[in-house]
């Protein structure tokens, strides 16, 4: 593995306000005041396929039960992402899980920087909170038909299976599973512009996806030995 | 008036696929060959306010039942849209309403420009679809605090109000609450008014 300083996916980048209403800087500055007072379970960051989420009827069901919080920004990167937890994004909370998504908006990166950059993050989570699971998303198939950055992001995916057993605390979980038909097609029934889930793709991704989270959320046994006091 | 070819908002042109999956050229091929059989009355087109729109159960709900179809390429600004209408969106349908709504991403471009962009859409509509009516959207507000860009959309919607107030193909809704029953209320007293 190169040294991050070598990988630009691995470098902490905030975003510059080039369109002129710095909406960026004011979710980021959102979201640490979020941490100010939330005492989430689940922590969920990454770009647009996690912000997005939050807006479907699927997040209320699922899980918002679970105390999760959603600091996900359409748009970002791993750089942006790293930003981000570093500059007070996980300030005051102690999630038992972190869910990361994101990668797919890396475009000026190879499919190796991009793991890398997901791997970072991986890292920085499990070393700022120790006793929180990671949970890292493979990255969706997207475009209307096979293209060069479906190939990309699989290859991305196939990088990071090898590369998060490293890290104790974190896994991989591929939810991109029945979106290409056999034709080779994404239909808009499940990504409305071949990259954003409608309704109907969320509730496809969450299933499994609760499935682990609720799995690991009734694991954890201090909690259990503390509320037994 | 400025010649369209002056007007970057105002000059027909597609989006270049930069990221690598084809994907505007892939929705713009969908929304072609989706109204061969389709017969809608409205017609939604724009940008990712429309797109969004057609995610949630409001659509359902409330246009839906106006045999509406939805056009809405998220990242469009008003050349991008121009060329869509120009190269077969409009092709094969005859909707009595086109609710138009795009100008927030026209990022580089004056409000003068951008209402010239809209423009150049409300004529190219009339061009094609000699009966219809268009009912342009107000340009929201946006960032969290004042900026700009927020100014710069009040100067469309402005801008925008004049130009429309002598057609009588076109209008504008402002951003107000009831902007979307409007819409409704319309479809529903269009073929009175227009047939």
């Amino acid at each position: 593995m190169s040294g991050d300083e070598m990988n630009p996916a691995a470098v902490a980048q905030a975003v510059v306000d080039v369109q002129g209403d710095d909406r960026w800087m004011s979710q980021h500055t959102r979201f640490v005041l979020e941490c100010k007072d939330a005492e989430p379970e689940v922590l969920f960051i990454g770009d647009s396929m996690v912000q997005l989420m939050q807006q479907y009827e699927v997040w209320r069901e699922l899980f918002s039960p679970l105390h999760a919080l959603n600091f996900g920004i359409g748009g970002d990167t791993t750089c942006n992402v790293l930003w981000r937890l570093q500059n007070g994004e996980l300030d005051n909370i102690w999630p038992k899980v972190a869910v990361v998504w994101v990668g797919t908006n890396n475009y000026e990166h190879s499919a190796e920087q991009v793991a890398g950059g997901i791997f970072a993050i991986a890292q920085l989570l499990t070393s700022r909170l120790p006793k929180t699971k990671v949970v890292v998303l493979g990255l969706l198939a997207r475009g209307e038909r096979p293209n060069p950055l479906r190939e990309k992001n699989a290859a991305v995916n196939g990088l990071l299976r090898s590369l998060l057993p490293q890290l104790g605390q974190a896994q991989f979980l591929d939810v991109g599973e029945g979106f290409v038909h056999s034709d080779g097609t994404i239909s808009t029934r499940d990504m409305f512009d071949f990259l954003h889930l409608t309704s109907a793709g969320y509730r496809a991704i969450a299933k499994p996806l609760s499935d682990l989270l609720l799995q690991i959320l009734e694991e954890t046994p201090e909690e259990r030995r503390a509320s037994l006091v | 008036m400025s010649a369209e070819d002056s007007n970057p908002a105002a000059t027909p042109t597609p989006c270049v696929d930069t990221q690598g999956d084809g994907r505007w050229m892939s929705l713009h091929n969908h929304f072609v060959s989706n109204s061969k059989d389709k017969e809608p009355d409205v017609l939604f087109v724009g940008d990712s306010l429309v797109q969004l729109l057609h995610q949630f159960e409001v659509w359902r709900e409330l246009f839906s039942p106006l045999h509406a179809l939805n056009f809405g390429v998220g990242g469009d600004a008003t050349q991008h849209v121009l060329w869509r209408l120009s190269n077969g969106e409009l092709a094969h349908i005859s909707p009595k309403v086109v609710v138009l709504w795009v100008g927030t991403n026209n990022h580089g471009h004056t409000a003068e420009q951008t209402c010239g962009g809209i423009m150049a859409i409300v004529q190219l509509i009339k061009d094609k679809l000699p009966n219809a009516q268009t009912v342009i959207l107000g340009l929201l507000p946006r960032g969290k605090m004042p900026n700009p860009l927020r100014d710069r959309n009040a100067r469309v919607n402005k801008l925008v109000q004049e130009a429309v107030s002598s057609l009588p193909h076109a209008s504008l809704l402002n951003h107000c609450y009831h902007q979307m029953s409007l819409i409704v209320a319309f479809v529903c007293l269009a073929p009175l008014e227009f047939d």
